[in-house]
């Protein structure tokens, strides 16, 4: 039987019922919400040089900048499997190991001297460049642009010291639970091998010369795969002329390069397992493969990731977090690629005594959405949190001039957004279910687990959830 | 101060200094020309900057209140606090306002005696502490059973909210949010009524969650083990030195009577800022504030903290064995924010560690490869009190922590022999420049420093006035305040040592 101490309940409620003064009641339905300020659509020009090279000019002159952003077709889904690294190296040095007017030391000198800021990268299916500078310089922002991508230098010191970096890096990559939690996982679902997944080793990087960054820069940063998006304050006619002036010349490459792989995926129960004796949270992700932007329930999955495990309002935050308080962070979301599928993925971090609790929670979550329609409020929640919030996907120029260089690549018509949009508005509960049966998959997942098994609260066998497989993260040296 | 901010600082300088080349580019003066502001007679300020490009406004409220101010043995409780403000109102997140309140009060009266029973530790009575927990299990569900789960965040993000989010620091705490610009009345309606009625719901529950981001954030992060090491080492007597997110213990032991007794006491209409960047225009920003915010009455102005962290004597050292790779972190005590030795101490920092071109990243990591990243940075963990110039460091593979230790010192010499160059003093002028006028892109970042700077120097436009005083610093003040300051026995020193499992 309940008992309780008067005295402590007669205070706590007192103080309760101070709190709660209800003379000055707050009316939300009285709040009008005027018409939203019309989105005027800024105009981008779009020119393609006679090299391929596509350009893309945005005129803004509210402040004294130029921004620009390359994207370059082809990254380090191109680089060998026994010189995984060279893709990294090769983004990071493209600017890093100076250019040959410039030595890394005088670039570094000249772009914080002029307060700009100038960085490369190479992700897994394109590389690029982005710049930022005052409009003082229009000459040499484009200058510096056209020296990185077309005659970058790859310092040999540069390069022994971007080395020492990477293998530091693969050193500490297990001092933290989260990121190797993140990373067995990606490899659990395209597996060890795989351009989407895999990662460096001292062997790999051992095998890569300062040659073959400079031989697979040649390979993929060539006009033709190159679209670079400047804006900012300046003039369309003058940009573009010096934008001819030091790209015009550039020999378009003739070698085509190899379509991004597929990924040979087979639904089925796997437990990855990581033990981590000194760990004071579990790490899970939980999931399997994802989709394609262009699947024709791609907006009814929006709505779907919403309601199940983005944001405040899901049912992962309400359900582990709120109504269990068994984590800090909890999310759940489909993802979707045009180039390579994506994963679909929940991720909890619990105390080792919750591990398999949060672990069922989600999964009867995600076997709720394919179960029982959404609730009308929780569908009107979904498709408001997009909808209402669809004016920021226009608040920078920056913004608005990436997506279309993206859409371009792949081919999106214009309107792609806004069909998307469309798509939202209409979608129903039934919908959203039916995306669920055809795309959600928990009787077939894959769970990886980095934690201290001496202290969950019950064995990882009891997840019922296939074979279980210890994952040696040691190290090769 | 944050970054931002130091961007800013830097930026004004440059802007007097180079009037002739940028003063044509972008008038500052115009911009701050546009801000206004207003404060109610209950004393809340509001600083408005009316920006109509796209329909979208930022509002950040900004609380003078942080880690600092926790009472003793709730250490975490302002980080809890700024948890519970998303928790709803008095009517906003229940099905039943007037039976909430008497499940409440049973979750804290079962609580109490819970509390108690455990404090005596060994001599609990543990039969009575099995049953109090399970009494308060079920008074915990049963109070559950009303509530409509994130009702508040739901309003907002219902109607397009981005970047709904809050913060605590050391310092301060702030409540972030935009929204399309039609939507503003309702955030003036919400953002008000939760400071005025905040019901502190889920308390219980919500201690579990701060329990799992202590373990997320620090527990499980060999970084912030030792940053919580070195703060605690570096100072024994200010607040700067016990942990943001609090003591597990402490956590454990949150009431929901002293969240409530922390909001009473700080979160009064004259204790808070709102900054508001974005499509909304000013006169009608001031009506809805009278309508929504003069509701709240006005409340003591809580004091600052009156601990003054006693002159360090003697060089402190911590050394964390870890399994995880080596990490060396250094700090020397500093001012606050408002002395008038900052500049100087922050173009040091920059000069030290900051970019590709600092002394420390072009010896260490350039020529010595020693490190794979070093950086320095003044004005932490706060800057409303005297704080920290830290220099953070990764030694390279293979290398020790004492090795990178005795170039550090030995770079923080050469400046205090022979001082820093003009062209480096300039650079970093100008890079903070730049960083300023790109701030500008970021209504949210733009809100969130004018209401810093309101906070931290009584007035949003010493943002501006910071020209004079940054201009004014010389390669001479860098070299005086590194012999000042960067002084041995008041070093505290903080290693991650990798350790094999045995040794530890």
């Amino acid at each position: 039987m309940m008992k309780f101490n008067h005295k402590t309940f007669f205070i706590a409620l007192i103080s309760l019922l101070l709190s709660g003064n209800l003379v000055y009641g707050l009316d939300l339905s009285s709040i009008e919400f005027p018409a939203l300020n019309k989105i005027e659509l800024p105009n981008i020009k779009k020119i393609q040089l006679d090299n391929g090279m596509r350009i893309y000019l945005l005129e803004d002159k509210t402040l004294p900048l130029i921004e620009a952003s390359a994207r370059i077709h082809g990254g380090s889904y191109l680089e060998p499997a026994d010189k995984v690294g060279l893709g990294d190296l090769m983004g990071d040095l493209m600017r890093d190991g100076g250019t040959q007017k410039w030595a890394p030391d005088e670039l570094d000198e000249m772009l914080e001297g002029l307060g700009a800021s100038l960085n490369s990268y190479a992700d897994v299916i394109s590389s690029g460049v982005n710049l930022m500078m005052l409009s003082t310089k229009k000459e040499l922002s484009v200058e510096l642009l056209a020296e990185v991508m077309r005659r970058p230098r790859y310092d040999e010191a540069r390069f022994e010291q971007a080395m020492i970096a990477y293998k530091s890096g693969i050193s500490r990559r297990n001092d933290n639970d989260a990121s190797i939690a993140g990373r067995e996982f990606g490899k659990m679902i395209y597996g060890s091998e795989s351009p989407y997944a895999r990662h460096a080793e001292y062997k790999t990087l051992g095998a890569i010369s300062r040659n073959d960054l400079i031989d697979f820069h040649k390979k993929i940063c060539r006009p033709d795969h190159v679209q670079l998006a400047v804006w900012g304050d300046f003039d369309t006619a003058e940009m573009l002329a010096i934008i001819k002036k030091y790209f015009g010349d550039w020999k378009k490459g003739t070698e085509k390069i190899p379509d991004f792989p597929k990924v040979d995926y087979k639904f089925d129960q796997r437990v990855g397992f990581v033990e981590r004796a000194d760990s004071k949270q579990s790490n899970v992700y939980l999931g399997h493969i994802g989709g394609n932007t262009l699947d024709p329930e791609n907006s009814h999955r929006i709505v779907m990731n919403n309601i199940l495990g983005v944001g405040f309002g899901s049912r992962l935050f309400n359900e582990v977090r709120s109504k269990h308080g068994l984590c800090y962070s909890v999310y759940g979301v489909y993802t979707s690629n045009i180039s390579y599928p994506g994963k679909f993925f929940c991720y909890v971090g619990t105390k080792g005594e919750s591990t398999i609790k949060a672990i069922n929670l989600i999964k009867s979550e995600i076997e709720r959405m394919k179960t029982e329609e959404a609730t009308e409020k929780e569908l009107k929640s979904a498709k408001d949190r997009y909808l209402n919030s669809f004016v920021f996907n226009f608040e920078s120029k920056g913004q608005i001039i990436q997506r279309m260089v993206y859409y371009d690549f792949f081919g999106l018509p214009k309107d792609f957004l806004n069909k998307q949009k469309e798509e939202v508005e209409g979608t129903t509960a039934a919908d959203v279910k039916a995306a669920a049966q055809k795309y959600l998959k928990p009787e077939a997942m894959r769970v990886i687990v980095v934690g201290n098994p001496k202290s969950f609260d019950a064995p990882l066998e009891t997840l019922n959830n296939g074979p279980i497989t210890k994952i040696d993260v040691t190290i090769p040296q | 101060m944050n970054r931002a901010l130091k961007g800013l600082f830097a930026v004004i300088i440059m802007i007097a200094a180079c009037s002739l080349a940028y003063g044509s580019v972008f008038d500052f003066s115009r911009l701050q020309k546009s801000i206004v502001e207003k404060t109610l007679p209950n004393g809340l300020k509001i600083i408005v900057l009316p920006r109509h490009e796209v329909p979208v406004v930022s509002m950040v409220t900004w609380a003078d209140v942080g880690g600092s101010d926790d009472p003793k043995g709730y250490t975490g409780m302002a980080h809890m606090f700024e948890h519970m403000a998303f928790k709803g109102t008095d009517e906003i997140g229940t099905t039943d306002p007037a039976k909430e309140v008497l499940l409440m009060a049973k979750e804290d009266a079962i609580f109490e005696q819970l509390r108690l029973e455990r404090l005596k530790g060994d001599k609990g009575d543990k039969r009575k502490l099995e049953r109090l927990e399970k009494d308060f299990e079920k008074a915990i569900a049963d109070a559950y059973a009303l509530i409509v789960p994130n009702a508040f965040s739901n309003k907002l993000e219902n109607e397009g909210a981005e970047g709904l989010n809050a913060f605590t620091s050391k310092d301060q705490t702030a409540y972030m949010v935009s929204l399309p610009s039609n939507k503003f009345e309702l955030w003036m309606a919400l953002e008000s009524e939760r400071f005025l009625r905040p019901r502190l719901r889920e308390m219980y529950r919500e201690r579990e969650v701060v329990a799992e981001e202590r373990r997320m954030t620090v527990e499980n992060r060999p970084m912030s083990r030792l940053l919580e090491e070195f703060l605690s080492t570096a100072f024994k007597a200010h607040p700067y030195g016990i942990p943001l997110i609090g003591h597990s213990s402490d956590i454990q032991n949150y009431s929901r009577s002293a969240a409530k007794d922390f909001f009473d006491k700080y979160y009064g209409p004259n204790n808070l800022t709102l900054a508001i960047v974005g499509d909304v225009k000013p006169e009608k920003v001031f009506e809805l504030a009278e309508k929504y915010w003069a509701r709240i009455p006005s409340k003591y102005k809580p004091e600052r903290v009156a601990t003054v962290e006693p002159t360090q004597i003697c060089e402190r050292t911590v050394i964390m064995p870890d399994k995880a790779q080596p990490i060396i972190l250094m700090g020397w005590h500093i001012p606050d924010e408002t002395h008038k030795d900052m500049p100087a101490l922050s173009a040091l920092s920059s000069i030290l560690g900051s970019g590709r071109t600092s002394r420390l990243y072009r010896r260490m990591v350039r020529d010595d490869k020693a490190a794979v990243s070093v950086s320095a940075f003044s004005g932490w963990p706060g800057s409303k009190y005297p704080c920290l110039s830290v220099v953070f460091c990764y030694p390279a593979q293979g290398k020790s922590a004492s090795e990178c230790d005795k170039i550090i010192l030995e770079e923080i010499e050469k400046i205090k022999n022979a001082s820093v160059t003009p062209e480096e003093l300039e650079r970093v002028k100008t890079g903070t420049m730049t960083g300023l006028i790109a701030g500008l892109k970021n209504n949210m970042g733009l809100a969130q420093n004018l209401a810093q700077y309101n906070q931290i120097w009584g007035d949003w436009r010493a943002l501006f006035g910071e020209l004079d005083r940054i201009n004014a610093v010389t390669c001479d003040d860098i070299q005086r305040v590194a012999k000042k300051y960067f002084v041995k026995t008041g070093r505290t020193l903080a290693v991650l040592e990798t350790a094999q499992e045995s040794e530890k």
